[in-house]
């Protein structure tokens, strides 16, 4: 595409030349940030892919909205992006314990809620096992070990994305981490693992 | 679990991350150029409007400034034509003295 030709512009510029009407930086902007969110909102989701592909399009709908005001160098796209995706997904996580809620009330001789991490785990595979491990962490936890360990953000990153300290960061990823470990700890047969870890 | 074994799930997560669908990405490129605003700094400018006359003549003349500048002395010329030469004086701060340039013709305007 002759829009490469000239190098990769920035996110940023790209968004100028988007609210200049620019067709080709609509697409590389689809190209470039659709996939980080959906990949995001998928593990902040617990693996659910239509609430995923829901929150992708809907932070890309305002992202294509607030273009036209988009001022460089205050924030980055992907910044930006991974906040507005972060508050969508707890809008949606909140919508789902309260339908739980209210499943439980109506039906309480039916309700399964779902499975518990330990269930999952003896089920699933290595990435299911970590899904369900992922689940169970308090949503901050959560949020700081996808950004920092799976979506591979810098500390200084995350703070700007969770509107927090980078200490804070640090600590949250660090007591996600334990507390991954303790979730999936004793399951490294399910997991694949032998017993004294150090076999590879 | 150790921390090497999390390290290495979570780094093989990381590769393993979900891919959009078709479908979602189309959805999102059609939101995008649905809302994408409209080239209007792309248009070309609007040829400017042909002068009229006037313009065209004060412009020959140079301008505003210039056809201020010729203004202001018509009117102080119209000025200095309708007051007398006593009242030019105390401008001049000099006494004027009525000149008889031809003493010796009024005997061309006498009868007889």
């Amino acid at each position: 595409m002759a829009f490469d030709a000239g190098g990769d512009p920035s996110d940023e510029a790209l968004m100028v030349l988007y609210a200049n009407g620019d067709r080709h930086a609509a697409l590389a902007l689809t190209q470039r940030i659709t996939p980080r969110v959906l990949a995001y909102a998928s593990r902040l989701l617990s693996g659910d892919r239509a609430e995923a592909e829901d929150v992708a399009q809907e932070t890309m709908l305002r992202l294509w909205k607030v273009a036209p005001q988009w001022r460089q160098g205050e924030t980055r796209v992907t910044t930006w992006s991974y906040r507005v995706a972060t508050n969508l997904c707890i809008d949606r996580q909140r919508a789902r314990v309260r339908k739980r809620l209210v499943a439980l009330d109506d039906a309480p001789e039916t309700a399964d809620a779902a499975p518990r991490a330990e269930d999952r785990l003896q089920e699933s595979g290595r990435m299911a096992a970590l899904e369900a491990a992922l689940a169970e962490l308090p949503d901050r936890q959560r949020q700081a070990v996808v950004l920092r360990h799976l979506e591979g953000m810098t500390n200084p990153e995350i703070a700007a994305i969770m509107e927090i300290g980078v200490e804070a960061v640090e600590s949250l990823t660090a007591r996600g981490k334990r507390a991954l470990s303790a979730l999936l700890a004793g399951r490294k047969a399910a997991l694949g693992y032998e017993d004294d870890g150090h076999a590879g | 679990m150790q921390d090497d074994d999390l390290d290495r799930l979570l780094a093989q997560a990381a590769r393993t991350a979900p891919q959009p669908s078709d479908a979602l990405m189309q959805r999102v490129l059609a939101d995008a150029l649905a809302l994408q605003p409209q080239a209007a700094a792309l248009r070309p400018p609007a040829p400017p409007a042909r002068a009229g006359l006037l313009t065209r003549l004060i412009g020959a003349i140079g301008g505003g400034p210039a056809l201020a500048g010729l203004g202001t002395a018509a009117v102080f010329g119209i000025v200095l034509g309708y007051l007398s030469p006593s009242t030019l004086d105390l401008f001049t701060g000099a006494s004027t003295d009525v000149a008889d340039f031809f003493p010796d013709a009024d005997f061309l305007t006498t009868e007889g």
